[in-house]
This record gives structure tokens, C-alpha cells and sequence, in this order.
């Protein structure tokens, strides 16, 4: 685990320095090399250096599985970075390099046990998206964007912070797993309030993400694809581990307080998103469904059973990475993240129609695809642990989403007279790769869940 | 043990093929995916003995083991007929693409492939999450069907549709989702066999028969849920169209009889309601499609109307009721596929769709109103047509369920005689106008009217062998107490 910190580290830095180089075309397989090294060192569970970690990191479990997941994830961006280089900029270094520092951040969010990696990780990840938020620095969309990320995200560090504060000053300890006996239960559950309540901002569940679609339409959108997937995977996964490190001492109140978010997110999220004209935004509301779905998962979750929860992370992260990389390309040609922009896609480049159109199903649950079994899975929890009627308003609300999902598929498929939309071939095999997991993990769900146990 | 599968399996593997071969190419593809399945489809029911072997041919995989799901596809009574329909309809819907001037591009053929292995699926499905995969599986290529093949105003048409059967697909999957997991102590949905001998708490019955209930009956579509079909079938592309209108339309029927086993109790506690509900569709239906001027809205009304008069059927519950259904929906799907051909052909040569703007084309054409008029004889039900046996049997039982009802039912013989022949006078007959020329039938146009045709009458000759598989079928009801 401590090598794959330290391979991050350095190919982020060196990626960094090689942007002041001419051979910046070595950036982006340099950095994809690095996180492939670090992917192997945590899979390999390579335990060098290990204890110089003191305990503050888990190497096992979850912890693996959730980490594999972040580099994956950043793999599966990684590629597509290179597009910076042809704007003959030496920023393609910054991003890059900001990204593997991000990816660092991720990872040492999901496998904290202690409170202070913990929040060195999310402020790891953080900084370095408030940055890449502001990419863009010439729209003032990308710099309101990032200021509003900034002022967001230093609210809840803070919320989150105060809640760990009034922890450790209950317990005298920072251990995650930590809070044993302590007096003064009801502070220690209002400390529980603020930790959850700050995730839920990070992760943005209605009435928490108000935040979340400003930023993710002024983002440039390959670093909106990275907030979408890396942090809320990062966020969710955080939030995942405090779950499971305190199954014990969790206050009662939490299933209400999951399905009171849920509910709200689920009927919000939904009704909002359908009257966005900018597909970004509306991809926006569409993740903060889908994290309404994913905290479904999360209801009277005991050790173990975290495989639903874990499975909806590859179901979302596949579709929200392919939905945001096909939204680039077809803004950075058109200029414009509307609806009318999509417009005969469908003929102006097939792969890039598909692949969006089978992502988009996907987000919406359609029969084999991934989405669909992801969605069985947390619904079955839902009904399993008492929640059936959540789970029916879960079911009859997704007809909104089919709107609005459905609505983009409308649009790509109506008849243009535009030109031909050509993009690499590399990037069609990789949106093409991206589909095809889609699928397998919608038909042979039991191999995946099988490598998620 | 994959056999059942296979049947899947070849349209979808034509499918696949079809998206990367080329335009040339992926029609002739396609034809031979349907013919191979039809044949293939022949072979498994020749060897299919009802008796010994009621569910044959099974292919039963753990799909998702963790929640007991298991993909489970096979051959039972109930799916002979639909199948047969199917595996008929594609073909013939295809063969239907064959005319000069053919634009459709591979990815239609491909759609067409999805389609097909979806409804073959559908119609094999042998537990509640199978089916409701196929269920909606099988909306995603029809919906891409019409909006990229369909008419100027397909894209409000197909989302309406769409809209609507989602959302009936969506209580279906609510309801789903309750059964497999509040009930799953007491509660064995591996196969329909074991799924009918469940009992399930009369107050939970009502809820769910509700959910499944108006899922189908907007898929069908019944009375008030049919607002989608007619728009719809105005846009949709015409060899599709065959499809939808005559495979996909059984789709909710089909559904009816494979849970009303299960709700036994809240069926008879509804019929009052539910049956007369399906009639005013019966009687609404034909006094709509008697007044349009377009002959595609006149036959999809007709298709309402008739549909309800099936369903009606299968919610008396009654043996003949199933049977006929069953035998109703292969009759109706024929000529359905018939009528909506027949309609193609026309509106290719005059360029119209109004009935206003065609006439006396008996005398160009006589072989064409030859074949329409077997078709017709067959859509209006009468006997030695493979129409009436299916209306006999669904106004036999409404009458031993309530005799008023039958005469409602019955009207629409009376009405579809009135419209249908309307239509056929109308279009046929008459005043030959001087300046059209009507290009004479192709061979293929040809071989889809003499196949519809023979069919309708051979299967109207000697229909007893097809209509009995219905009772086995019904063999499910002995689990449990009549009335």
C-alpha cells in the first residue's frame, strides 16, 4: 500500500516537472505506467514500507477493493488527458500531475483508520480538484466554478472537521474504530451528525447539492468526469469505511436519517433534472440520484454485505465516465453542453451515439446492462431491512429519470445535416472497452460481485 | 439443456452480425435468421410432447445467486402459440423490407434481431424476473426502431409510448421486487410452476395484481391506456409496424395469462370491474376505427379493439377462455400482420394513407384484393377462418360468465364486419381513377399475402390440435380452489 502512495507521489511530481520539458507527449503514458504500478502494488497487497503507515491505513478488505476501484477509475481517465497536449499548452503536465495527486487523495480517503488520514485525503483530493475545476482559466465559468467548489468544499472540511473535533474531544482518540465507552452519548451522536452530514455534502444528496451542478457545468468536463466518478467514489467509499469501522456503535436514528436523504434526493434529484437544458447539469442531477440509490445500499449495512454497494460503483463510475468523456468531445466541438448540440449524433459518429446511448440506459437500469443489477442489489437491502415502500418510491420515481435520460437518447438520434464528428481510434476502443464491461457486468453479474467479495 | 436458449440466441447472434455487415448484406442475414428460427422453432415443437414433458427444453442458469435469481427460459403450453407467431411474423415482417427503393440501413436489421430474440424471450420466460428482463428488454430496440425508421412525427409518438410502458414496466418491477423479497420465506419464483402454488395474502393480492395489471394493460393496450397506440402505429415504419402491431401487442395478453394463475382470488374479486373495463375498449375501439379515414389508425383501433376482446376472455378465467385467448392471439396476430401489409403495399403505390384517396383497385390488382379479402374474412371472424375459432371460444366463455356481456363482446363482430369492410370496399371497389398506375405485386409482397393467407385458412380449417394446447396450460388452476 505504501508503494503505491509513493509511486503516485513521484510519478505526479515528475509528470508536474516534464510539463516545463519538450517531451510532454511522455506525460500521459508515464502517468498511466504510474498508476498501473501503484493498481499492481495494491492488488499484489505489496507490504513494503508498510509499517511506516503506523496503523493509519488499511491494507485489507474493503479497503483493497475500494483502492483498486479509485485506479481503475483513474486508469480509465487517464487516456484521455492527452487531449491537452494537442492544445500545444504545457498545462497537460499540471492536470495530469494534479490528477495522480487527486487519485492519492482518493485513496488514502478509503482506506484511512484514523480520522487524521482521513482528512488529509479528502483535503489531498479536494485541493487538487479546486484547481482542476479552474482549468479552464480563460471561461469565467471554470473560474466561478472552482471558487464555488472552493467556498463548498472548505464548508464542508470544516462541518466535517467540527464534527471529528467534537470526537476526539469526547474519546481522546482519532482512531476511526476508536469511540468505545465514552459519556455523553447524545454529543457523541450529534458528532456522528456533523461527520455524516459533512460526506453528504461531499457526495451531494439533496438537500446537500446545491453545490453540484454550478460546478460540474463551469468544470472543464474531462475533470468533471473525475468528479463525478473519483470523488464521489472517493467520498462514498470514505463514508462506506467510517460505516463499517463503528457497525457497532452507530446511532439508531442513521437508517431514518439514510432514507429521509434518500427519499428527498430520490424525488428532488429526479424533478429537477428534467427541466435541464445543459447535459451536463443534467448529468449533474442524474449522479445525484444515483447517490441517492448508492446510500440505499448503505441501510442496516453489516460487515460483509458491503458487495451491493461496491458493485454500484462500477456500474456508475462505467456510465458517468463514458456520459462525460462523449459530452467533451461534443463540446469541445460545438462549444456548448446543450441538448441541441447532441442533436444527429447518431450519425455524425456512431461510436460515440452507442456508447452514450448504452451508458445512459445503463444509468437508467435498463435490463442487462450493470445498472439494472447494481440498482436489484441496493433495492433488495432497501426491502430486506424494512424499507419496501422506499423502495417503491425508488422504482416508480426512476419513470423521471427515463425522461430525462431518454430525452438525450431523442436528441442524439434526430436527423442533422452537420458534419462527420471523427474522434482517435484509441478513444473509441477505450468508450467501446467501457460499454462492453457495461454489459458483462449486467449479464454475468456473479463474476464481478464474485472479485468484490 | 440449451436448446431452449438457442432459440434466443440465433436472432441475437443475426443481430450482432447485422450492426457490422453492410447494407447489402444485413437484410439477407436477417431473413435467414427468421427462416432458421422458424425451422428451428418446428423441430423443438415436433418433439414436444405437452404430456409428458409440460415445461421442456429447459435452460436454467444462476443469474445472480445471491437473491436466488436464477435466468430461466424454456418450452411450455402457453408458449407454442405466440412463438409460433413470432418466429412467423419476423420473418414475413422481414421479407416485407425486400421492395425497390429499400433505404433501411444494417443497424435495422440489427434492431429488427434484438426484437426478435427479446419477444422469443418474452414468450419462453419461465419465472417472474426472466420475464420482466424480456419485458422490457424487448421496448428498448422497438423504441429505436420507430425513431429512427418511423414518420415526421415519430418522436413525440415513440416517447409517449415509451413513457407510458415504462411506467407500467416500473410498477411491474416494484411488484416483483416485493414478491421476491418481502415473501421469500414462503415464496418459490424459480419457475411458473412453482410460482402458481404459492398463496399469497388476499390484501397483497390486490396491490400487486394492480401493478401487473395496468402494466399489461398498457402494453396491450386496454381501454384507458390505449392513447399511445394509435400515434404510434401512424408513425412507426410499416414492415416494423408489423411487429408491434401483431407480436408485441400479444405481449400484455401473453402476460395475463401467465400471472392470472397467481391471482387467482383478486381476479375474481375484480372481474365485475376489470372484464367490462376490457369490453367498452371492445365496443369504443370499433366505433373509433369505423369513423377514421386512415387506414393505419383504423387498423390499430380495430387491433384495440379486438385485443380487449381477448383479454376480456382470459380474465373469465375459464378454461375455453385461455384456450381461445392463446389461439385468439396467433389468429389476430395473422391478421394484423395481413392487414398492416396489405395497408403497406397500398400506401407505397398511391403514396396516401387516407382511404379518401384510393379506389377500384380490385380492377388493377385482382390478385392483391384476393388475398386481402381472405385476410379480412379472417380479421372479422368468419368461420373456417382461423379468426373465428379464437372469437368463438372468448364469446362462449363471456357468455357462460355473464351473457349481457357477450352480447357487448359480440358486437364486434358486428362492428369489425362494418369497418373492415369499409375498408376493403372502400379501397377495392369503386370508380378505377384513370391516371394512376399501380405497380403490379412483387414476388416477395406476393409470397407474405400467400403465406398469411394459407395460414389463415389452414389453421381455420383444422384448428382443434392448436387450441387444445391451451388446457394444458390451464392444468394450473387445479392448485387451487375454483370460485
Amino acid at each position: 500500500m505504501m508503494t503505491a502512495f509513493i509511486f503516485l507521489c513521484l510519478f505526479a511530481i515528475a509528470a508536474m516537472f516534464l510539463g516545463f520539458t519538450n517531451i510532454r507527449g511522455a506525460i500521459v503514458p508515464l502517468a498511466f505506467a504510474g498508476t498501473s504500478i501503484a493498481l499492481y502494488s495494491v492488488i499484489s497487497g505489496q507490504p513494503f514500507w508498510n509499517h511506516y503507515l503506523t496503523g493509519m491505513v488499511e491494507t485489507g478488505g474493503t479497503a483493497k477493493i475500494l483502492c483498486a476501484l479509485v485506479l481503475l477509475n483513474a486508469l480509465a481517465l487517464i487516456p484521455f488527458y492527452a487531449w491537452y497536449e494537442r492544445r500545444g499548452q504545457e498545462e497537460v503536465g499540471d492536470f495530469t500531475g494534479l490528477f495522480l495527486f487527486a487519485s492519492m487523495g482518493a485513496m488514502l480517503m478509503v482506506s484511512s483508520t484514523h480520522y487524521m488520514s482521513l482528512f488529509l485525503g479528502v483535503e489531498i483530493l479536494s485541493i487538487a480538484m479546486y484547481v482542476l475545476a479552474g482549468a479552464d482559466r480563460r471561461k469565467s465559468k471554470s473560474n466561478e466554478a472552482a471558487l464555488k467548489y472552493f467556498i463548498t468544499g472548505s464548508f464542508t472540511s470544516a462541518i466535517l472537521l467540527f464534527g471529528i473535533g467534537m470526537i476526539y474531544a469526547l474519546t481522546g482518540s482519532l482512531e476511526i474504530a476508536g469511540a468505545v465507552e465514552v459519556e455523553g452519548q447524545s454529543l457523541l451522536q450529534l458528532a456522528y451528525l456533523f461527520v455524516f452530514t459533512g460526506f453528504a455534502l461531499k457526495i451531494a444528496v439533496v438537500p446537500f447539492h446545491f453545490w453540484a451542478p454550478d460546478v460540474y457545468e463551469g468544470t472543464p468536463t474531462l475533470f468533471t468526469a473525475a468528479m463525478a466518478s473519483l470523488v464521489k467514489l472517493a467520498s462514498i467509499g470514505a463514508f462506506l469505511r467510517i460505516i463499517q469501522l463503528n457497525v457497532d456503535l452507530l446511532p439508531a436514528w442513521l437508517n431514518a436519517y439514510y432514507a429521509m436523504l434518500i427519499l428527498a434526493t430520490l424525488i428532488l434529484g429526479n424533478a429537477l433534472a428534467i427541466k435541464q437544458q445543459s447535459v451536463k447539469r443534467l448529468l449533474a442531477y442524474s449522479g445525484i440520484v444515483q447517490a441517492g440509490f448508492i446510500l440505499m445500499g448503505f441501510i442496516s449495512l453489516r460487515p460483509g454485505e458491503e458487495w451491493p454497494v461496491l458493485f454500484y460503483f462500477i456500474a456508475y463510475v462505467l456510465a458517468s465516465v463514458v456520459c462525460f468523456v462523449v459530452v467533451h468531445f461534443v463540446e469541445s466541438r460545438e462549444g456548448t453542453d446543450a441538448l441541441d448540440a447532441f442533436r444527429g449524433l447518431g450519425q455524425r459518429n456512431p461510436i460515440l451515439a452507442g456508447t452514450i446511448t448504452l451508458a445512459l440506459i445503463s444509468l437508467a437500469g435498463g435490463p442487462f446492462t450493470s445498472g439494472f443489477v447494481a440498482k436489484l442489489y441496493v433495492l433488495n437491502q432497501a426491502v430486506a431491512n424494512g424499507y419496501a415502500a422506499l423502495a417503491v418510491v425508488a422504482v416508480v420515481c426512476t419513470l423521471m429519470s427515463v425522461y430525462y435520460y431518454y430525452k438525450v437518447i431523442n436528441a442524439i438520434y434526430s436527423k442533422s445535416a452537420d458534419q462527420a464528428l471523427p474522434i482517435e481510434p484509441v478513444y473509441s476502443g477505450l468508450l467501446i472497452l467501457f460499454t462492453l464491461i457495461t454489459l458483462a457486468a449486467g449479464i454475468l453479474p456473479s463474476f464481478f460481485t464474485g472479485l468484490l467479495k | 439443456m440449451y436448446l431452449a436458449a438457442l432459440l434466443i440466441a440465433i436472432p441475437l447472434a443475426s443481430a450482432l452480425l447485422s450492426f457490422f455487415a453492410g447494407k447489402r448484406i444485413a437484410p439477407y442475414l436477417s431473413l435467414a435468421s427468421g427462416v432458421v428460427s422458424l425451422f428451428y422453432f418446428l423441430l423443438l415443437m415436433g418433439s414436444y410432447d405437452v404430456v409428458k414433458n409440460y415445461l421442456s427444453y429447459n435452460t436454467s442458469l444462476a443469474w445472480i445467486p445471491e437473491m436466488r435469481i436464477f435466468f430461466h427460459v424454456g418450452f411450455d403450453a402457453a408458449a407454442v402459440l405466440p412463438l409460433l407467431l413470432t418466429q412467423l411474423i419476423v420473418t414475413l415482417s422481414t421479407l416485407a423490407t425486400f421492395v425497390s427503393g429499400n433505404d433501411r440501413n444494417a443497424a435495422y436489421y440489427g434492431l429488427i434481431g434484438l426484437t426478435h430474440a427479446g419477444l422469443n424471450g418474452f414468450f419462453m420466460a419461465q419465472n417472474p424476473v426472466t420475464f420482466y428482463l424480456f419485458f422490457e428488454a424487448t421496448l428498448i430496440p422497438v423504441y429505436f426502431l420507430v425513431l429512427q425508421y418511423g414518420g415526421p412525427e415519430r418522436r413525440k409518438a415513440v416517447f409517449k409510448f415509451f413513457l407510458y410502458t415504462v411506467f407500467g414496466g416500473l410498477l411491474m418491477l416494484a411488484a416483483i421486487v416485493f414478491l421476491q423479497f418481502h415473501m421469500r420465506e414462503h415464496l418459490s419464483l424459480a419457475a411458473w410452476d412453482d410460482f402458481y402454488k404459492n398463496k399469497l395474502d388476499l390484501k397483497y393480492q390486490y396491490w400487486l395484481f394492480a401493478a401487473f395489471f395496468i402494466a399489461f394493460a398498457i402494453k396491450t393496450p386496454l381501454f384507458p391506456f390505449h392513447t399511445w397506440q394509435a400515434d404510434l402505429y401512424a408513425q412507426a415504419d410499416r414492415p416494423s409496424l408489423m411487429i408491434i402491431a401483431a407480436v408485441m401487442s400479444k405481449m400484455g395478453v401473453f402476460g395475463l395469462i401467465r400471472f392470472d394463475f397467481f391471482f387467482v382470488e383478486a381476479i375474481y374479486r375484480w372481474q365485475y370491474f376489470l372484464i367490462p373495463l376490457c369490453l367498452i375498449g371492445v365496443v369504443y375501439g370499433a366505433l373509433v376505427a369505423w369513423r377514421q379515414n386512415d387506414m393505419i389508425r383504423l387498423l390499430a383501433y380495430s387491433s384495440f379493439s379486438h385485443l380487449g376482446l381477448i383479454a376480456a376472455g382470459i380474465l373469465t378465467m375459464a378454461n375455453l377462455g385461455i384456450q381461445g385467448g392463446l389461439f385468439a392471439m396467433l389468429a389476430h396476430g395473422l391478421a394484423a400482420a395481413g392487414l398492416f401489409f396489405v395497408a403497406d403495399v397500398l400506401i407505397r403505390r398511391t403514396g396516401t394513407t387516407q382511404l379518401d384517396g384510393m379506389s377500384g383497385i380490385a380492377r388493377l390488382q385482382p390478385r392483391l384484393s384476393a388475398y386481402f379479402f381472405v385476410i379480412v374474412l379472417s380479421a372479422v371472424g368468419l368461420p373456417l377462418t382461423c379468426g373465428f375459432v379464437g372469437e368463438f371460444y372468448l364469446l362462449w366463455c363471456l357468455a357462460e360468465y355473464k351473457p349481457y356481456l357477450a352480447v357487448f363482446g359480440g358486437l364486434t363482430l358486428i362492428l369489425g364486419a362494418a369497418y373492415l369492410l369499409r375498408f376493403y370496399q372502400k379501397t377495392m371497389f369503386g370508380q378505377t381513377p384513370v391516371h394512376i398506375t399501380f405497380r403490379g405485386l412483387s414476388l416477395s409482397e406476393d409470397y407474405v399475402l400467400i403465406v398469411i393467407g394459407l395460414l389463415v385458412i389452414v389453421l381455420g380449417f383444422f384448428p382443434i390440435h392448436w387450441v387444445g394446447l391451451g388446457q394444458y396450460a390451464f392444468r394450473f388452476m387445479n392448485h387451487l380452489p375454483a370460485n
